[in-house]
């Protein structure tokens, strides 16, 4: 039990300390400790948990924190998975604040921001990339793609209505 | 002390609970909290705080959270501000997890999973899709791209070490263009 929650602790802790460019930069690197290192959720399951995480309000990375730490060791499981994800970097935050404040707009800090970014963005395509491996098994789940892409940039339809709508549609086409 | 923990908590968990696309996204919402209804700080103190938060990894609404509350009502301030932030939707997610796991042979689930999994996948590729907007505007950022794909497939590399390593190439080759 205490070497469960140690890794859930050192997994979330080191996916958070990782991603530059907020919450949804840190999903590769959970998914990369979720799935490949630790073996907690497969490839599927996790999909299933950013479908839930989605479907919410709030900041992505401490939901998936809660979900993957619940199931692993219950409430004791998701309380510690989020203090890794949420303390290291808010105590930076706190107690860097005026050292931050100077350099935040230095050119050296701007350009290694700049330089990690278009690696941010190769990992999440990556993460979609591989989500998408196990998640068109028929033509139909093509169809979805085809619909959701459509409803979000010609039909501004809210992404948490078409993930409740596409789960009522399956209810009645895949059952 | 109490009311402005108060305040704190609510606004928090207001924003939080009102945005949908995880932190970034609450940006706004927070904004809307801190300077125009309470009016802790002003624009610019703000846009400072959101440069701060930047600079650092890790979730970027549960930092906005710590760094305006600590400012407020100092520790405490920033522990309430972070709950506010967090605990509800943490809360929701653990529960609906649950009953997925519970359920997870039943015909029905299975069917509602395996339809919602292909919009996940497009949210995904759009959230890599609009950050990629922003992040490509030079032809060097292009050759950082390529070598993150070359090195994550061909040579297996874990994501650490080219994010610090990209980190450093910025450093060298954008961080001295323009003093």
């Amino acid at each position: 039990m205490f070497t469960q929650l140690w890794d859930l602790l050192v997994a979330f802790a080191r996916a958070s300390n990782l991603g530059f460019g907020g919450g949804p930069a840190v999903i590769p690197l959970i998914k990369i400790e979720v799935v490949e290192r630790y073996h907690w959720l497969t490839n599927a399951e996790f999909t299933d948990a950013l479908a839930v995480g989605n479907a919410l309000p709030g900041p992505i990375a401490t939901k998936l924190a809660g979900y993957v730490g619940y199931q692993e060791a219950g409430w004791l499981g998701a309380l510690v998975a989020n203090i890794g994800v949420i303390l290291p970097t808010v105590l930076a935050v706190i107690l860097l604040a005026g050292f931050l404040m100077k350099y935040s707009n230095s050119p050296v800090l701007k350009g290694m921001l700049k330089g990690v970014r278009p690696v941010v963005v190769v990992l999440i395509a990556q993460t979609a990339f591989d989500m998408g491996k196990g998640s068109f098994p028929n033509l139909t789940t093509w169809g979805i793609a085809l619909a959701t892409v459509v409803s979000l940039y010609w039909l501004k339809l809210h992404p948490a209505l078409i993930i409740v709508i596409s789960m009522a549609f399956g209810l009645l086409v895949f059952r | 002390m109490f009311k402005k923990l108060w305040n704190l908590f609510i606004a928090f968990t207001r924003a939080s609970n009102l945005g949908f696309g995880g932190g970034p996204a609450l940006i706004p919402l927070v904004k809307a909290e801190a300077v125009d209804r309470y009016q802790w700080m002003d624009n610019e103190e703000f846009a400072d705080s959101l440069a701060i938060c930047n600079a650092l990894p890790g979730p970027i609404a549960t930092k906005m959270a710590a760094y305006i509350g600590y400012k407020i009502a100092g520790w405490l301030g920033a522990f309430i501000a972070i709950v506010g932030t967090v605990a509800p939707t943490v809360i929701v997610v653990v529960l609906l997890g649950s009953l997925i796991a519970k359920y997870s042979n039943s015909p029905e689930l299975k069917a509602m999973l395996q339809a919602v999994r292909p919009v996940v996948v497009v949210l995904v590729a759009e959230t890599a899709y609009d950050m990629g907007k922003k992040s490509f505007p030079t032809g060097s950022s292009w050759g950082i791209a390529v070598a993150t794909v070359a090195l994550l497939y061909l040579a297996n590399i874990h994501p650490a070490f080219i994010i610090v390593a990209s980190m450093l190439f910025g450093w060298v080759v954008y961080g001295r263009n323009k003093k």
